[in-house]
């Protein structure tokens, strides 16, 4: 849990899930583990470093709590506060500590994707004002979406990264102007941000065109570790970007105090968000399975967390990674290991496609109605 | 009903008698006598017993919001001559020695501070707060609320969680680096967003800073009538209430002056 809805006093779905279930996920384990040693290495590297209104955030695996051997450290200088030169040179500061001395290699980590989205100065005021129109960009567009779904504060300093990601939250839902409004019906109402929603469909087509793109300007390199990265991690983000706004519905959060009102919205997605995308997913099942047994609830989430576990296990391991990251596209029918990465995939689409489709899905209605026109 | 009026800080700076006497003649009901730099202390409780407070129904104090260990037991010990019907507001970051104070019981309001404090900012913050001091109760300031996350979420969680604690507020626009104005829209309509969660009779105080300070005095009262109304707006109060007597959460505070 990357934020402290439960401040530390209950149990992490995910222990409760494999509890329920009667599994280990031994390699979701091992990377949250990773995670934590990493963290706790920059934040040393970093002490002493951002000043006052600002943030180093990490993304990826990362702000996933999925670090494996090999994981890029993505990160972004956020800054939010009054105009001020001075905070480059931190930025140059910050980024010479984390370079200098091979730290990246002491750590296990690769630096930032050539994109440039990453291992960055970010402003907050484009991140909040430009959703949408000519000014959003591709860069703008993924530093905000991974601001809600994939970032973890490192150090101290969360202040900035607390504020900005509400700030996002309050567009998205003040400016939703029929949500929470009874519908025609007069019975119901519309608790589900559409407008949210569908920013978080917008980003997840995004990196699948980008995907077909990468391919375009880079050839077969590194495409059969992106592919299978597209259908598991990437795939993950976004179900638990779409579940976090069907868990604004009391059906779906089975809160039964949701206060009625547009603050209280915020309140949950933020509380909800502060939950690692696993996680995230893990309160789905476990909310559900607390209270009714369901055989279809209970294999589905077996599959779709063994097959992720898998695929944790698959990038921890140098050879099978490297090997995934150098197949060329002529070589994939016949290698063994991306094969098995391969039907990896298959089983989490499945299991994916059950939890929201299903005919026994409690998210079945709300995946039709809302999730896909 | 609810109460309204002033912190005699922000209406005078330093000088609480010229503040009670330009809110003579308003419609306050309500005054918070301030003396948040420590030597105003002394000062104010010498004077306290002979000030003329019956216009209003509901009054506190606010005590220093800085002091040394070593001072500590001094401003506690003037502090013991308030009466014990009048909250006494306290920055928690000014505590030292939590023992010292747990004496005052529910007649210690400890207040939500702004971002340029490391403690008691935050719901989660005020909890560790409110387990140490079981008894006390919040002046919820929602400028401090506001100037800490302008989305107003922790204000929606301080509410949430503290609501019943609430024995008064404070109100007034706060920039980034905490100097207090008179309200803005901005806040007026950040304000909103949360007032249906304040208690409807919990005594407003504003901390609005005078910006008519030694011009003529019915300019300032009638800013401070207008300044009261843009209050009460911004907390779903449609007009200035006055009554006899007011329940704030479990504990009944100033009746009404006894007529003579």
């Amino acid at each position: 849990m990357s934020g402290t809805p439960c401040a530390g006093q209950c149990e992490s779905p995910l222990a409760e899930l494999e509890r329920i279930l009667g599994c280990h996920w031994k390699n979701i384990e091992d990377a949250r583990r990773r995670t934590e040693a990493t963290l706790q290495q920059i934040s040393k590297i970093l002490e002493g470093q951002p000043g006052p209104d600002t943030s180093v955030i990490v993304h990826g695996s990362l702000g996933r709590y999925e670090c494996t051997q090999g994981s890029d450290l993505d990160w972004t200088f956020l800054v939010d506060g009054e105009a001020n030169a001075g905070v480059q040179n931190i930025f140059i500061e910050i980024k010479k500590a984390l370079f200098e001395g091979a730290q990246f290699v002491e750590l296990g980590l690769n630096p930032p994707g050539e994109e440039g989205t990453f291992g960055a100065l970010a402003f907050s005021q484009p991140i909040v004002l430009f959703i949408g129109g000519e000014e959003d960009s591709n860069s703008n567009t993924t530093r905000r979406v991974l601001l809600l779904l994939e970032a973890l504060p490192v150090g101290e300093r969360h202040v900035v990264f607390d504020r900005v990601r509400r700030n996002i939250l309050k567009r998205y839902i003040d400016e939703d102007r029929r949500l929470l409004q009874k519908k025609q019906d007069n019975e119901s109402r519309r608790w589900v941000p559409l407008f949210l929603l569908n920013d978080f469909a917008r980003y997840w087509r995004t990196m699948a065109v980008d995907f077909a793109y990468k391919q375009f300007d880079r050839g077969s390199e590194g495409y059969a570790l992106r592919n299978i990265k597209l259908g598991l991690s990437r795939k993950l983000l976004f179900a638990s970007g779409l579940l976090a706004c069907f868990w604004c519905d009391p059906i779906i959060s089975k809160n039964e105090n949701q206060e009625i009102s547009k603050q209280s919205l915020i309140d949950c997605l933020d509380t909800f968000l502060s939950f690692t995308p696993l996680e995230r997913i893990a309160l789905f099942f476990t909310t559900h399975l607390r209270i009714s047994e369901s055989k279809f609830l209970r294999g589905t989430a077996e599959e779709l967390f063994c097959s992720y576990d898998a695929f944790l296990g698959l990038l921890n391991d140098p050879d099978k990674r490297n090997r995934l990251k150098k197949l060329r596209r002529d070589e994939e029918e016949l290698d063994a290991i991306f094969n098995d990465a391969w039907k990896m995939r298959k089983v989490f689409r499945k299991a994916i496609q059950d939890m929201f489709l299903g005919d026994e899905s409690p998210l079945r209605n709300f995946s039709i109605e809302r999730g896909v026109f | 009903m609810a109460y309204i009026g002033f912190s005699t800080g922000a209406l005078m700076l330093g000088n609480f008698q010229e503040a009670l006497h330009l809110m003579n003649g308003t419609s306050t009901t309500a005054v918070e006598l301030s003396a948040l730099r420590l030597p105003e202390l002394p000062v104010l409780i010498e004077a306290l017993p002979e000030l003329d407070l019956g216009q209003f129904d509901y009054v506190s104090v606010h005590a220093p919001s800085r002091f040394s260990a070593e001072e500590e037991d001094g401003v506690i010990e003037l502090l013991r001559h308030v009466p014990n019907d009048r909250p006494i507001i306290v920055h928690p970051d000014t505590i030292h020695d939590p023992e010292k104070w747990v004496g005052f019981g529910r007649q210690l309001a400890l207040e939500n501070l702004d971002r340029r404090k490391s403690v008691g900012r935050s719901a989660e913050e005020l909890c560790a707060w409110f387990e140490r001091f079981p008894d006390a109760k919040l002046c919820f300031d929602l400028a401090h609320a506001h100037q800490c996350d302008r989305t107003m979420t922790d204000a929606f969680r301080i509410l949430l969680k503290f609501r019943d604690r609430i024995c008064q507020l404070h109100i007034s626009e706060l920039d980034s680096a905490g100097h207090h104005f008179p309200l803005s829209y901005g806040s007026i309509q950040a304000f909103t967003e949360i007032s249906s969660l304040i208690p409807t009779e919990a005594p407003a105080i504003l901390e609005s800073l005078n910006p008519f300070q030694g011009e003529e005095e019915t300019k300032q009262r009638a800013w401070m009538e207008q300044e009261m109304k843009r209050a009460n707006r911004a907390i779903g109060r449609g007009e200035i209430l006055t009554g006899t007597t007011s329940t704030v959460g479990q504990i009944t505070l100033f009746p009404a002056p006894t007529p003579v």
